[in-house]
């Protein structure tokens, strides 16, 4: 167990180390100037020699490349990601505030979405070749060939536009409510952002309960349990109990889908999260900020990467046993 | 081992392969199967995605105006000379949405088509070559793998600029490692394959191997991955398009929906002519993609196209008949079972008649493929489609049940008829205890506390330590798991056992311990025994009756003193001959020509003439049936029916 353990961390590790390496290259690697990625494009080229030294001075970009790693890596460590360009704040500071909006969205689609699908996909395992089976199929598949942001678009143009239920942007209202009526807007307010998300994630999670569940069902331990009687409903418990496995891990991969959709999302409903900042960013060539966006998601990933093989063990006996 | 396996000549056969399930189900895997959704989903599939290719190809006829000149007033609604209107600068949307099919699938496609050589090179290189190569290149992908494609597409595009190639090339960097991961694992299967080892061991180069003997093989997972990787590639294009990070200079159907929720059209009713086309056209090729996909899977894994069995409910046993205690645990009669294919059918059992009685074995011998597992799953209520029992009756411990299909023989499973199936090894649920398996069943007919008594009995009399009955069945011994499953087929006292190789996959010493359990089971608990098996040697001293199959028919049957003494049909006697005798004189092990016939042609007259040593020509053209032959219901489906 421990030895395993050892292992993963050092897996994520490595990735973590990947991306920081990648942040840290990129705006010097990208064409043009690294100054061009720190400051404002006006102020970047209003810049005479002497303030260019001056800033890439402050940057630590004349230094040596080693040094400037280090120099990187120490700031990381600190929580220090740099100012942001558009804003003229710490980035960190920019990050926390943002952080909680998409959180909610994200786990509030994730979850959603994987008792959805699996529901839907071994709905359709169980019954497979049946219509009810092909007609949840091609629906599902068609929800999942729709671009996030239109769904978004199309969800936001019937429910806000159209029927009035739900406001068209923001997370909390411009008034300011207080206790249950502060949750019940920001409630109301996420509901169709973690519905344009849920619809994304349904897709990969239906698809994978569903051929996990099949693939179980030709398992011997099901043909044995059904031979020594059991009835239906106890054979599908039997199988879907090992189905969980494949299922459970995509639910993760389904994590990494949904942060990336959540930044299309976010901006369709102008919701003030982590996507969102990630665009506007974008379009302000705020890369800092960018920058340090990307680096939270991506240990937030690896964590929970690290939580589910944690968890691994207690849905599959076989594992507990293997690793210790 | 099967005759077909130990047979050296079987080049010299005029007949093809023959199925069994087994062998059925090779067939399946090779693409002859029951129609799954995939069939209609590759149609449809492969329809949307020429017809985007199509607009894409014949964009500047199909269009009227240019897509990037202004061409009439702004947001004009349509009208004949603007079908789709015009956007905030007059633009014509039509043209736009025609020619955005264009930089969609041209950056979708070329995408897909970068990351598949690159992974493809990574899978080849790092599968053929291994060592450290392969590690460092595997911690790689599975370093891509963990990024959150998205984000690392924008984080990307928004260093590199978005052209049309910067574009291709930041989508493709992220798209390779799954090919890769996938198509590597495809390798190192090929590289082992036998022939490909000769050839390396020959000194074929490593590039010549690899162009002649693993590339063409990995071709057509390499497709399903392209097609795979060209949906992402679209949505992430469109994704990239709709944040403003597409080239503003080639308008994409993802920068078209950027303009329009820029310029909030889809909060007045433009949406209709602006957002909707390009949402619908996207969704197009990319379900397209999908359903292309969705089908190459299926066509590569035939299990997501076998239908489903019919539910069964479970019901109170029938009332027994008069003579219960004396009536035979199972009476067979006229049984016929065909594997339903896409265009045809296989007979793969052909009017069978068996009787097991009570506190008696029959050994039901034959090749694989001859037909005696499915009536094994037949009499035991599992067998599945594409098998279909056609016609026949059954009666269980003197119940008449009629034609034994699936769900009229489930409510006496466990009770009645209990299975302990092939490679019984595997028939634990390895998720839990081995106690609560056995409970699990022993609970269909006595309350909880019973239930686990008897459970414990079970597994007691068959020899499972006490300590033992609550591990998981991977911290068993095959022997043991083998044992357990025994118990739990027994655990509602049914009066037949289908025991199907009990014993296949044991070592010697084991096997001949689970066999000598099953005869003491037998006298124990008054049980009627159907033993399915390859071995006739092993089962004919165990056995109290024989019944050779061969071809979907029963060829010889009788007690089994007899026919081990004297086996009457060729067939017979070449199954005992193909084994070394411990006792009696040394004799060179024969072996039969030719393998079972292809139950999609069976030959005319007797099924075993063409391998048979004895055939003369009356065999081509009558079709024997079951004779009595001496006394004591030896019988026997031969022509020449003489003794040796």
């Amino acid at each position: 167990m421990a030895r395993h353990l050892l292992r993963t961390s050092l897996q994520y590790g490595a990735v973590l180390f990947a991306a920081i390496v990648l942040n840290f290259a990129l705006p010097r690697l990208a064409p043009g100037d690294a100054i061009d990625y720190l400051l404002p494009p006006e102020q970047a080229g209003a810049l005479t020699p002497e303030q260019r030294t001056a800033v890439l001075d402050r940057f630590g970009l004349d230094d040596a490349v080693p040094e400037q790693f280090r120099r990187y890596v120490t700031g990381i460590a600190r929580g220090d990601l740099l100012v942001s360009v558009r804003f003229g704040r710490p980035v960190t500071s920019l990050l926390r505030e943002r952080v909680g909006w998409t959180l909610l969205l994200v786990g509030g689609a994730l979850a959603l979405s994987t008792l959805i699908g699996a529901a839907l996909g071994f709905r359709s395992a169980w019954r497979r070749g049946t219509r009810a089976d092909t007609g949840t199929l091609g629906a599902v598949m068609f929800l999942d060939a729709l671009p996030p942001f239109f769904v978004g678009m199309m969800l936001l143009l019937a429910f806000s536009v159209g029927l009035g239920w739900f406001p068209s942007y923001g997370a909390v209202s411009a008034t300011d409510e207080q206790g249950l009526q502060l949750v019940l807007e920001v409630l109301k307010r996420a509901v169709l952002p973690m519905a344009t998300l849920t619809v994304a994630g349904l897709g990969p999670m239906y698809l994978i309960a569903r051929s996990a569940l099949v693939s179980e069902l030709q398992e011997d331990y099901v043909l044995m349990a059904e031979a020594k009687g059991l009835s239906d409903r106890q054979v599908r418990r039997h199988a879907a109990r090992n189905a969980l496995l494949p299922v459970s891990t995509v639910a993760l991969v389904g994590l990494g889908t949904l942060v990336g959709g959540a930044a299309v999302v976010e901006s369709v409903f102008s919701y003030p999260g982590l996507g969102r900042l990630i665009y506007e960013s974008v379009l302000a060539r705020d890369y800092p900020v960018l920058q340090g966006a990307f680096l939270l998601l991506i240990v937030t990933i690896v964590i929970a990467n690290l939580l589910n093989d944690l968890a691994y063990p207690l849905l599959d006996p076989r594992v507990r046993k293997r690793r210790s | 081992m099967t005759l077909a396996e130990v047979d050296p000549q079987r080049a010299t056969a005029g007949t093809g392969r023959g199925p069994g399930p087994s062998e059925v189900a090779d067939r399946l895997r090779r693409g002859r199967a029951p129609r799954g959704a995939g069939r209609t989903m590759a149609i449809i599939g492969a329809g949307l995605v020429a017809a985007c290719v199509l607009v894409a190809l014949l964009a500047p006829w199909i269009a009227i105006h240019s897509p990037t000149e202004p061409s009439g007033t702004p947001f004009a609604r349509p009208s004949s000379a603007h079908p789709l209107g015009t956007n905030d600068v007059g633009q014509d949307l039509f043209a736009q949405l025609v020619f955005g099919a264009r930089v969609s699938l041209v950056i979708g496609l070329g995408a897909a088509a970068v990351a598949l050589v690159v992974g493809g090179l990574v899978a080849v290189v790092a599968g053929y070559y291994r060592g450290p190569i392969e590690a460092v290149l595997m911690r790689l992908v599975d370093l891509m793998l963990g990024f959150p494609f998205l984000v690392l597409v924008i984080v990307l595009a928004a260093f590199f600029g978005r052209g049309l190639w910067t574009t291709i090339a930041v989508i493709a960097t992220v798209l390779w490692a799954r090919p890769a991961r996938i198509l590597r694992s495809q390798v190192l299967k090929l590289r082992e394959l036998d022939h490909v080892v000769a050839a390396r061991a020959m000194g074929a180069s490593g590039l010549w191997v690899m162009g002649r003997h693993i590339l063409p093989r990995i071709a057509p997972l390499g497709a399903a991955q392209f097609v795979r990787a060209a949906n992402v590639a679209v949505t992430l294009e469109a994704s990239l398009a709709f944040l403003g990070l597409g080239d503003a200079n080639r308008l994409s159907w993802g920068t078209m929906l950027y303009f329009a929720n820029a310029r909030s059209a889809f909060l007045t009713d433009a949406w209709r002519w602006w957002v909707a086309p390009a949402g619908l056209a996207l969704t197009t090729v990319i379900l397209g993609l999908a359903f292309l996909s969705y089908a190459i899977e299926e066509w590569a894994d035939p299990r997501l196209r076998r239908p489903a069995p019919r539910p069964v409910r479970r019901r109170a046993l029938p009332p027994l008949a008069e003579s219960a205690e004396d009536a035979p645990a199972l009476e067979l009669s006229g049984l016929v079972v065909d594997y339903r294919l896409a265009g045809s059918a296989i007979r793969a059992v052909d009017e069978v008649d068996l009787v097991v009685h009570r506190g008696r074995i029959l050994g039901l011998v034959g090749e694989s493929g001859s037909g005696k597992t499915t009536i094994a799953l037949t009499v035991a209520g599992v067998l599945r489609p594409p098998a279909r029992v056609v016609a026949g009756t059954l009666a269980l411990a003197g119940r008449e049940l009629g034609r034994p299909a699936r769900p009229v023989v489930a409510p006496f499973r466990g009770r009645q008829v209990a299975l302990v199936p092939q490679a019984a090894m595997n028939a634990l649920n390895p998720a839990y205890p081995v106690l609560a398996q056995l409970v699990e069943a022993a609970r269909l007919t006595r309350g909880a506390a019973e239930a686990t008594t008897r459970a414990t009995e079970l597994l007691e009399r068959v020899g499972l330590p006490a300590s033992r009955h609550r591990s998981f069945p991977h911290e068993l011994s095959g022997g043991m798991r083998q044992r357990a499953v025994i118990a739990m087929a027994l655990v509602n006292d049914p009066a037949l056992l289908v025991a199907d190789e009990p014993a296949s996959g044991l070592d010697v010493v084991t096997r001949a311990q689970v066999l000598k359990l099953l005869l003491e089971l037998r006298d124990q608990m008054h049980l009627g025994v159907l033993l399915v098996s390859h071995d006739l040697p092993t089962i004919s001293r165990l056995a109290d009756d024989l019944a050779v199959m061969y071809a979907g028919r029963i060829v010889e049957r009788g007690p089994a003193a007899q026919v081990s003494s004297s086996p009457k049909h060729p067939y017979t006697r070449a199954l005992f001959s193909a084994f070394p005798a411990l006792h009696g004189e040394r004799r060179p092990l024969a072996s039969l020509p030719g393998e079972v016939p292809d139950l999609t042609r069976v030959p005319e007259g007797c099924r075993f003439g063409p391998r048979c040593p004895d055939a003369v020509e009356e065999c081509r053209t009558g079709d024997p049936a079951l004779e009595d032959v001496g006394s004591g219901g030896h019988e026997v489906a031969c022509l020449l029916r003489r003794t040796p």
